[in-house]
């Protein structure tokens, strides 16, 4: 009896949501500022730059070579593990994509600048042990050395040129979490996160691609194993 | 448990089910985009930032002639919070709501975005040169034609070096000194004070006297320099013990007022005769009838006075007669020795020096239409809108041939101006003060400039460098370099200087200036016909209307009559019942001078003889256009003050003759009598409290002192009292004596502790800090060796449970100046709601477009509203009493450790945190209301529209306003319940910094944004876990209080009682 008068009451909710869909329709304010110039672009949640990574040949030797990677020891299944399955990329809840990999403007290889000339990460993305923001290298950071060093490689012509106007390099961003979530990049390096943990071999990626899935259930995992806090206000504020 | 519930028998996990299918479906409509955008990084990183970190720098507030010192709070290039310097002694830390609002005047949207010219009538945008190139032009026929001697500079009053520049740039053209008009200034004082004392503001010490009495003196209104005098009162009143008793006197109930423990309602226009009953010429009788009050309360007032161990005596005031109240009170502070104790002339503020009376502007109104003036500037100040339409400034202007306004703000007077050059903020600009002797303080900017500005200064220096006379005078390359060359030890001392804010000076002083015969005709009393006599006060969050395109000050409601985006006439209900009125009904008020149409207010802090209307408001456009600022991105600016201050309310100013006090050249305002005569209409009143009365709520506790000293008494003899039991006994007291005494009035029949538990109130004081939900669930009561132990237990891994995060709100301090709502404001990205377009679609194509439609609604989001209680007058409709009392009451989330909010919502949306927090998880909330509907403080707040979403209609953040935000908290989406945090991103930023060093949180690090921000110091914030902070001593506190003690939600937020000192019968 109760099983029946249950889903009777289904077309009833439908009824209330239409209701309420045409509520928030007029009272929400489709009525915009004359300027059109001011409104954001109109888009969906996955209208993400064109995909076209992910095939080179460095990046499948990172995946094939694991012991190689430099993982941090963590116990258990913090979700690290890159599923081939996966890819490309998947959409993964409110954040970046997993496995997203958008082409540069400046095709900027870390492999040889970390690995081959052992530049520390913090060099360029300064911030990360002292602010929320890891920072990123300011055109000036780039040209420091570049003014000298492999000028003529097509690349470094391209940053030149940026730097020549006193533009900076429209980096395409890949690591997003949303808005109401904070994630500060010095708590997480001055506990003894490797920058790894979270961006994966990087210091092998030719071309940067989303290692981890960002997505709650991975924080939580790893905030739970390190025994760091993990109630909702820890990140959501 | 029950698996069925209801009438149809869904189970809970099925309605979820069903209203999951229901919702899928509506999704799309209403699905939110997550954009991943570009990376941008620096061409070069400028020094001394690190991304996500703010930078502060120290700069001079320029919201009012007080000039407090203030901390600019710079993220990433943008100003995002203003804090007042703690490295002033004038206002330590603290600052106004004005004061932090002034970042709405740096971002707003209605500001001049470059210069403009009228070109066939029409102001059209140009470029700084061909501005100049104006400018220069204009000054040479000026001055060929020999005309610069009558040229007139009228400049918004300020302290510091400016005005003495821009005197000897004036000097160079040939030109007179410029006039320093301050509609603000309390002229009366400021006159009596330079005859009497020799200085215009000598310090007041509040802390040294025993006895206030304020004729009219609204020192926590706006009357003079507000933040240090409101520092002042506070740390007196706190004393507790010691504190002074303070009377005032006056025909209206300020805040002021209502914050001294007694009123003598006097008839206004009488408190001449009540000093020099005082001072001893006349009787009391005699002063009684004329005050209208008791013989017997005044010989009760002047034998306090002459009993009183050490007084101090302050006259305010806009009558008719002010000016000579305020010389008879001074003379009568010198009689009672009180001058060098508590009126120190040796330690005078400077801010008032240089001021030019309001009659000047009066003069040059005068000389404009008799067509004496050949060319205007105007900068900052707004005479259209302050003088009194007598006065006949319009008109004059209409005479003037060129007219030309600095100011980067669409007002009233650059409406008419035919050149506009836009100056830079406060907040873009270099400078200085002195507001106090041989203190200077420093004025930076804090960022680039927003818009296409320039400051006034730099204008001045490039226009003489064109001018070949002059180009060798004006080598400086521009202001700032003019202020390091003058300031002693030059760049490097200058450099150092800046770090603090605040510098030595030694310069000399300019001498005030006086009245002198620039005053018109004196009168005498109140004129006009009418049954009532009018008294227009300033806004304590407005002013005289330079408040008015903020929307933070729009919305934050008067302190006294809670009522916001409006203007209404103050009148008591017993005048009321006489003409048959009701609460909102328009009435329309009539002096000789002007005629207006207001709602009104049963206000019981008003004689029944009187009607009050504050100034402030009534912004509007001579022209009533639209012009763009912009010309290629057409965006509109709103001449009439913008899009915010235009239409709101009505200007008071109109209702005035026009006459000033003689003796002070100010304008009288208060000095008419007006006919009230009822509309028939009624409206809604724009005002965010529910109710003026407790009801034996207790929510805003009082006591007397005698009444303390008895529970100490009581306790100390063993009678078995806890500590909070002692300070909760006044709840036994008769309610209605209590009333009459300033007794609290807590609710009677709720009293006991039969339910008594671990953590229980009765058993122990700091309850909130116990959370009965983590005794209950995994705590004290739960098994600790149970492997259930969770993160409530103190024993829990992560250590999540170490800390409880509370705070303190000593009512003995608070006033009620409302800063903490505003700082509120700024910190949490919050809202406004009730600029006209933000109104609820009334139907598919009609908005209620109303100001404050929203407020009516009961949709205002303030996170922290001031809440003010009368306690007595409880038959105000048929008697006239004065003697009641005002409780001020900050309420914000209180942070409940058995919160009602929690257990009622349905997605886990809001929980309590093992460090004390009642959390509110914007991401989980699916806005259902329940609990806002459950919470018994009210305090919870619902996103009815996308307030914080580009692109709607009600977005509350304008470009450029966005860039305010504070990006350490989430601008919350349509749909969402929010609330106070605690300001839980200023916990997480100072736990990340202790981690980031290497250390344990040290106590008092930080504290929450009402705590910096509040003038009274009254809110303290910490972890009552840790006895080191503060706020773990302020809660045993023998006057210590929850509200709504006996529905057992073990708050967090701890009151101390407010002491009234009553006269002991």
């Amino acid at each position: 009896m109760a099983q029946r008068k249950k889903w009777a009451a289904i077309p009833g909710f439908f009824l209330v949501a239409a209701v309420a869909a045409g509520l928030s329709a007029y009272s929400g304010a489709t009525a915009r500022e004359a300027d059109a110039a001011q409104a954001p672009a109109a888009g969906n949640a996955l209208a993400y730059p064109k995909f076209s990574g992910l095939s080179g040949k460095n990046l499948d030797g990172v995946r094939n070579n694991t012991e190689a990677m430099a993982l941090p020891k963590i116990k258990g299944d913090s979700g690290l593990k890159l599923d081939p399955a996966k890819a490309p990329w998947a959409y993964s809840g409110a954040s970046s994509p997993q496995n997203y990999s958008p082409e540069q403007p400046v095709k900027f290889p870390h492999p040889q600048h970390v690995q081959k000339l052992g530049m520390n990460c913090t060099y360029c993305h300064y911030s990360a042990g002292k602010a929320q923001d890891p920072g990123l290298p300011s055109v000036a950071t780039c040209m420091g050395c570049h003014n000298l060093v492999a000028t003529g490689k097509p690349e470094i012509k391209k940053l030149a040129a940026y730097y020549k106007k006193g533009q900076p390099v429209p980096w395409q961003r890949m690591h997003k979490v949303p808005e109401y979530v904070h994630f500060p990049h010095s708590r997480h390096s001055n506990a003894g996160v490797t920058c790894q943990t979270c961006h994966g071999e990087i210091q092998k990626m030719t071309q940067v691609f989303q290692y981890s899935s960002l997505n709650m259930g991975w924080c939580v995992n790893c905030h739970i194993e390190r025994k760091a806090r993990y109630d909702c206000s820890t990140c959501h504020y | 448990m029950s698996t069925e519930s209801g009438a149809t028998g869904v189970k809970r996990r099925d309605f979820l089910k069903i209203l999951g299918v229901t919702t899928a479906a509506t999704a799309a409509t209403g699905c939110s985009t997550e954009h991943v955008r570009k990376l941008i990084p620096y061409v070069a990183n400028p020094d001394n930032t690190v991304p996500g970190v703010s930078n502060y720098f120290a700069s001079t507030c320029r919201e009012c002639a007080t000039s407090c010192g203030i901390l600019v709070e710079t993220r990433d290039g943008r100003a995002i919070k203003i804090e007042g310097n703690p490295n002033t002694a004038l206002n330590r830390g603290a600052l106004c709501a004005q004061g932090q609002a002034a970042l709405q005047g740096l971002y707003n949207p209605d500001r001049f975005r470059q210069p403009m010219a009228r070109k066939n009538g029409q102001l059209v945008a140009i470029t700084w040169d061909e501005a100049l190139a104006t400018l220069a032009t204009k000054l040479g026929e000026v001055r060929s034609k020999g005309q610069a001697s009558s040229a007139v500079f009228i400049n918004q009053h300020e302290a510091g070096s400016f005005p003495a520049f821009l005197d000897s740039w004036l000097g160079d053209y040939g030109m007179p000194a410029h006039i320093s008009y301050d509609a603000d200034a309390p002229a009366s004082a400021i006159a009596a004070n330079t005859a009497a004392y020799g200085v215009a503001w000598p310090e007041l010490d509040f802390d040294a006297a025993s006895l206030i009495v304020s004729f009219g003196a609204d020192f926590l209104d706006g009357w003079g320099p507000t933040v240090p005098l409101q520092l002042a009162w506070a740390d007196a009143r706190a004393k507790i013990e010691n504190a002074p008793r303070a009377i005032y006197i006056g025909a209206r109930r300020s805040l002021t007022g209502l914050n001294a423990d007694s009123w003598i309602a006097c008839r206004p226009g009488s408190e001449l005769a009540i000093i020099q009953f005082l001072r001893g010429n006349g009787t009391a009788a005699a002063a009684a009838a004329a005050a209208d009050v008791s013989a017997a309360t005044l010989d009760g007032l002047k034998a306090e006075i002459t009993s009183a161990k050490r007084s101090l005596l302050l006259a305010g005031g806009n009558g008719a007669d002010s000016t000579q109240v305020a010389l008879e009170v001074a003379e009568y502070n010198k009689a009672l020795g009180n001058v060098g104790i508590t009126i120190k002339p040796a330690s005078p503020f400077g801010v008032y020096q240089r001021l030019d009376v309001t009659a000047a502007v009066y003069n040059v109104a005068d000389r404009m239409n008799a067509g004496a003036v050949p060319v205007l500037f105007v900068r900052g100040a707004n005479p259209v809108h302050t003088l009194p339409k007598s006065v006949k400034f319009v008109e004059g202007l209409a005479k003037v041939s060129f007219k030309v306004s600095f100011t980067n703000v669409p007002d009233e007077t650059t409406e008419f101006a035919d050149l506009i050059l836009p100056d830079h903020h406060s907040l873009e600009s270099w400078g200085d003060a002195e507001p106090t002797v041989n203190t200077l303080h420093l004025q930076q900017p804090a960022m680039e400039p927003v818009f296409q500005s320039r400051a006034t200064a730099d204008v001045l220096i490039e226009v003489a460098k064109k001018d070949t006379a002059l180009a060798s005078k004006y080598a400086v390359k521009d202001y700032r370099s003019w202020l390091i060359g003058r300031f002693p030890g030059g760049q490097s001392a200058h450099t150092v200087a800046l770090a603090t804010g605040v510098a030595a000076a030694s310069s000399a002083r300019a001498a005030a200036r006086t009245a002198g015969d620039l005053g018109r005709k004196p009168v005498a009393g109140f004129g006009g016909t009418g049954d009532f006599h009018l008294v227009i006060n300033p806004s304590p969050t407005l002013g005289t209307g330079s408040g008015a395109n903020k929307p933070w000050l729009l919305e934050l409601p008067d302190p006294v009559s809670k009522i916001a985006w409006q203007s209404w006439v103050e009148m008591h209900p017993m005048a009321l019942k006489k003409l048959g009125l009701m609460r909102g009904d328009l009435v329309t008020i009539e002096t000789a001078a002007g005629k207006t149409t207001l709602p009104v207010y049963n206000y019981l802090g008003i004689r029944p003889d009187t009607i009050a209307v504050s100034l402030g408001l009534g912004h509007k456009s001579q022209s009533g256009k639209t012009f763009n600022t912009d010309g290629d991105r057409k965006v509109p600016f709103h001449t009439g003050y913008g899009r915010y201050a235009a239409g709101v309310g009505i200007n008071a100013v109109d209702l005035v003759s026009g006459d000033t006090d003689a003796l002070s050249g100010g304008i009288a305002y208060s000095t008419m009598k007006a006919k009230v005569t009822k509309t028939g209409e009624n409206i809604d009143l724009i005002t965010t409290e529910g109710s003026a009365r407790q009801h034996s709520r207790g929510i805003g506790q009082a006591s007397t002192l005698a009444a303390l000293i008895a529970a100490r008494t009581q306790k100390e003899g063993g009678h078995g009292a806890s500590v909070g039991g002692a300070a909760t006994t006044q709840h036994d007291g008769d309610a209605a004596q209590g009333a009459a005494e300033g007794h609290d009035t807590g609710p009677k029949e709720w009293g006991g502790n039969e339910h008594e538990f671990v953590g229980g109130a009765s058993t122990e004081f700091r309850k909130g800090l116990k959370s009965p939900v983590a005794n209950d669930a995994q705590g004290d009561l739960g098994d600790q060796n149970s492997k259930d132990m969770q993160m409530y237990s103190e024993k829990h891994w992560s250590g999540m449970a170490k800390r409880r995060w509370a705070m303190t709100v000593d009512l003995s301090r608070c006033t009620g100046c409302s800063a903490c709502v505003t700082a509120c404001y700024a910190e949490n990205n919050i809202p406004t709601v009730g600029a006209s377009w933000q109104g609820r679609a009334l139907s598919p194509t009609v908005w209620d477009t109303r100001p404050g439609a929203n407020i009516l609604k009961g949709r205002e989001m303030a996170w922290i509203r001031l809440e003010r209680y009368f306690e007595g007058a409880a038959d105000s409709e048929n008697i006239f009493d004065p003697g009641f009392d005002t409780r001020f009451v900050p309420m914000m989330c209180q942070h409940c450790g058995n919160a009602p909010c929690e257990p009622v919502c349905p997605v886990y949306a809001t929980y309590h945190s093992p460090d004390g927090l009642n959390v509110q998880v914007y991401n989980r909330c699916v806005g259902t209301r329940y609990c806002s509907n459950n919470c018994p403080y009210k305090v919870r707040y619902y996103n009815w529209f996308g307030y914080g979403e580009p692109g709607r209609r009600q977005y509350a953040f304008p470009e450029p306003m966005h860039m305010q935000l504070n990006p350490d908290v989430t601008v919350r989406g349509k749909g969402v319940m929010e609330k106070c945090t605690f300001c839980v991103q200023r916990i997480r930023e100072a736990e990340t910094r202790a981690d980031l060093e290497h250390r344990p949180l040290q106590a008092d690090e930080f504290t929450t944004a009402c705590a910096q921000a509040c003038p009274s110091k009254a809110i303290t914030f910490g972890d009552a876990a840790d006895p080191a902070w503060t706020v773990a001593k302020q809660v045993e506190d023998e006057r210590a209080y929850h509200v709504f003690e006996v529905l057992n939600t073990y708050t967090a937020v701890v009151y101390l009682k407010k002491i009234n000192h009553m006269v002991e019968a």
